[in-house]
């Protein structure tokens, strides 16, 4: 949600407050009548260029008012004025509503602690704005980073701040001016015909009407220089109900890899699409949900229209009148009421106890929990897969990927689950390491994983049903050690889920499991936590959220 | 036969009668969308039903109007010696107005379309006719 800034619009006070979680020193928050301000150090200090972690170095101070947010659900972002022209900087701390804290903008952000300093001035104009604000325009004098900010300006407009109707439904001034008729409104209502004057995303096939929401929810870049300068002067080409790969390219490792577009992105930056995909190409940053669609199997193999996955089988973007659910807990997912529990996929999917090999009713019996797990990461959770998948140990081995089977079952080992599978679903038992087979899943995600694992398994960690079904008594000292970790996103995450816990009881631990690596006598074998931790995965990760 | 009365129809009390019974109706309309706003029923008061809160305002008031109207008819043909000439048709003219337009307002509020009324309102120009009639022969049969 893009907001102009104002007392009603923030979530948080900034009458009179000081925010010491600020990156280049403590923010002052001051607000006059109905405007606010900040005064902060300055993220685009030339002195913040050298890494502010080994020699901290004080920008100097500015006092900028503030004039926009953006986010409402998870966290909110408070953007400034620069003086420059219309470009908007973004103070260097942010709101999470759900702890009700200010954090560093930093923090937020999966990101090494190594990362050097990065300003987010004139990331509003160059980037958010396309798809947090409606038909917007950023008009930077020159594209876009090609320049320092300071020497560059932007004249950005935007007809709606937000998400607005044309966002989706395209552009309405034929639509408001033919239906100014009423009998050509009541003729529309009685005969249920589709409205040529405006696009409707559910009437539109599959494809099209997903990419609808793909416009926002994929990873895309532009085809090449022009389009971009293009979409720079006159904003991006796409309307609701075109194909958006026609106009844009949708980065999608298991079909777009070998393309001359992709080589040339993957020179640039090598990292292009490590972090932000698996590497059997799954989508793993939260905000890309179309390109986990699209390789879904009930979207891919879909036979028949009817029976086809869309963004529209489970969510809505208007919630219904019969929903009796409040606002605020339809806005959360906006899932439709047809989509809660295992309805959406009851649609076209049969489902008894004997499949699931769980009792109905039970968190292992739910579709969502098998099929769309929470390996997806961004806004400092995880979210569910939107590809779906099935569980499976060999793609777990293959890629990293923690599976279904595990992230809620966090006491076992992979060995069990491919157990599991196997006399369950005739799946193929891989190849398991030592550690695969003694170890618990969880554990090694967490002690040696990336930090993408690290973060999963973290929030599974805090997850009701995964501590039913493992047992609480153990996680309290992983999660301690988790809350150390290098990452401030990991570790955040962990003090959530940490918070979950009933109060920590040593006699409460599983003496002598191995699994755990506990030992009859109550202490954790220290010297196999020390070498998984050793080993861990510590290529820095930035996700692309 | 007494002022207000032509043949065997007395008038008067037939306006008096409708007038009265309107406005405990549409009064008790008033009370009941008052108390709608103070449940803060979702039914009326969401945004989507802005639509239905708009008809069934204008139901309550264009009923309660309407009978105020009916009662001053009554006491207009009272005060006269005689009832004029276009009495009857004065007469169906009004209480028609009086069921069509709030029964058209409160139906195009119970089931409508998106920003548009049911197709109930209908009834609401047929009902506007017959008042602006009524209302012309009233104001004709007065000028002298």
């Amino acid at each position: 949600m893009t907001q102009v800034a104002a007392p009603a619009t923030v979530a948080t006070s900034f009458d009179g407050v000081t925010v010491e979680a600020a990156a280049g020193g403590p923010m002052q928050l001051e607000q006059r009548g109905q405007e606010l301000w900040a005064e902060f150090g300055d993220p685009d200090d030339a002195s913040l260029a050298s890494d502010t972690r080994v020699a901290p170095v004080r920008p100097r101070r500015i006092r900028r008012q503030v004039v926009m947010t953006t986010g409402s659900h998870n966290q909110q972002i408070f953007w400034y004025t620069t003086g420059n022209s219309r470009v908007l900087g973004q103070l260097p701390a942010i709101w999470l509503t759900a702890e009700q804290t200010w954090i560093p903008r930093r923090a937020a952000i999966m990101a090494p602690p190594s990362a050097a300093h990065h300003s987010e001035t004139g990331a509003w104009n160059g980037i958010c704005l396309s798809c947090h604000a409606t038909a917007a325009q950023p008009r930077f004098d020159t594209p876009f980073g090609s320049r320092p900010i300071g020497e560059q300006s932007a004249d950005s407009r935007a007809v709606e701040l937000g998400i607005a109707c044309e966002a989706c439904h395209g552009p309405g001034d034929t639509h408001a001016d033919a239906n100014r008729n009423p009998l050509r409104r009541y003729t529309l209502h009685f005969t249920r015909a589709a409205d040529s004057t405006i696009v409707q995303p559910a009437r539109l096939d599959s494809r099209r009407g997903s990419q609808v929401c793909g416009q926002c929810h994929s990873f895309w870049e532009f085809a090449n220089a022009a389009a971009e300068r293009e979409a720079n002067a006159h904003g991006l080409p796409y309307r609701p109900g075109d194909d958006l790969a026609a106009t844009r390219f949708v980065v999608q490792p298991t079909s777009n890899l070998e393309t001359a577009a992709m080589r040339e992105f993957l020179a640039a930056d090598a990292g292009f699409i490590r972090d932000i995909f698996w590497s059997d190409g799954m989508i793993r940053a939260t905000g890309r949900e179309y390109n986990g669609l699209i390789e879904s199997p009930c979207f891919a193999r879909a036979t028949a229209a009817s029976r086809t996955l869309t963004c529209f089988s489970c969510h809505t973007m208007h919630k219904a009148d019969d929903d009796p659910r409040p606002l605020r807990q339809w806005a959360d997912d906006q899932l439709s009421p047809r989509a809660i529990g295992d309805a959406a996929c009851a649609a076209c999917h049969t489902m008894d106890d004997a499949h699931s090999h769980h009792r109905a009713g039970s968190s292992g019996g739910s579709c969502e929990n098998c099929h769309m797990p929470h390996t997806t990461y961004g806004l400092l959770k995880t979210i569910r897969s939107h590809q779906i998948s099935s569980p499976s140990v060999q793609a777990t081995i293959t890629t990293g990927r923690p599976n279904a089977c595990n992230l809620c079952h966090l006491d076992k080992t992979l060995a069990w689950t491919a157990d599991r599978l196997a006399e369950w679903y005739g799946s193929a038992r891989p190849a398991l390491g030592a550690d695969e087979q003694s170890v618990a899943a969880s554990v090694l995600w967490l002690l040696k994983g990336d930090a993408g694992q690290r973060a999963i398994i973290a929030q599974a960690m805090g997850w009701r049903a995964a501590q039913d079904a493992s047992g609480a008594g153990w996680l309290a000292p992983y999660l301690a050690l988790t809350q150390k970790d290098q990452y401030d996103a990991v570790r955040l995450i962990a003090s959530r889920s940490a918070r979950t816990l009933p109060p920590f009881r040593r006699d409460q631990l599983p003496r002598g499991s191995a699994a755990l690596l506990i030992t009859s006598d109550g202490t954790f074998d220290a010297a196999r936590v020390n070498r998984l931790v050793r080993e861990r995965n510590n290529r820095p990760l930035v996700y692309r959220e | 036969m007494g002022p207000g009365t032509t043949g065997t129809v007395d008038y008067a009390a037939r306006h008096l009668r409708v007038g009265w019974r309107a406005l405990l109706v549409f009064a008790t309309l008033g009370l009941i969308l008052e108390s709608l706003q103070g449940f803060k029923v979702a039914a009326y008061l969401d945004v989507s039903n802005e639509t239905r809160r708009l008809m069934w305002r204008l139901a309550h008031a264009h009923g309660t109007l309407l009978g105020v109207i009916n009662v001053l008819f009554a006491f207009t043909l009272k005060s006269s010696s005689s009832p004029p000439p276009a009495a009857p048709r004065i007469s169906i003219a009004l209480v028609a107005a009086t069921l069509l337009l709030p029964l058209g307002f409160f139906l195009g509020g119970a089931w409508f379309y998106a920003g548009d009324p049911g197709v109930g309102v209908v009834l609401v120009p047929l009902g506007a006719v017959a008042l602006l009639a009524a209302l012309f022969w009233i104001a004709r049969s007065t000028r002298n």
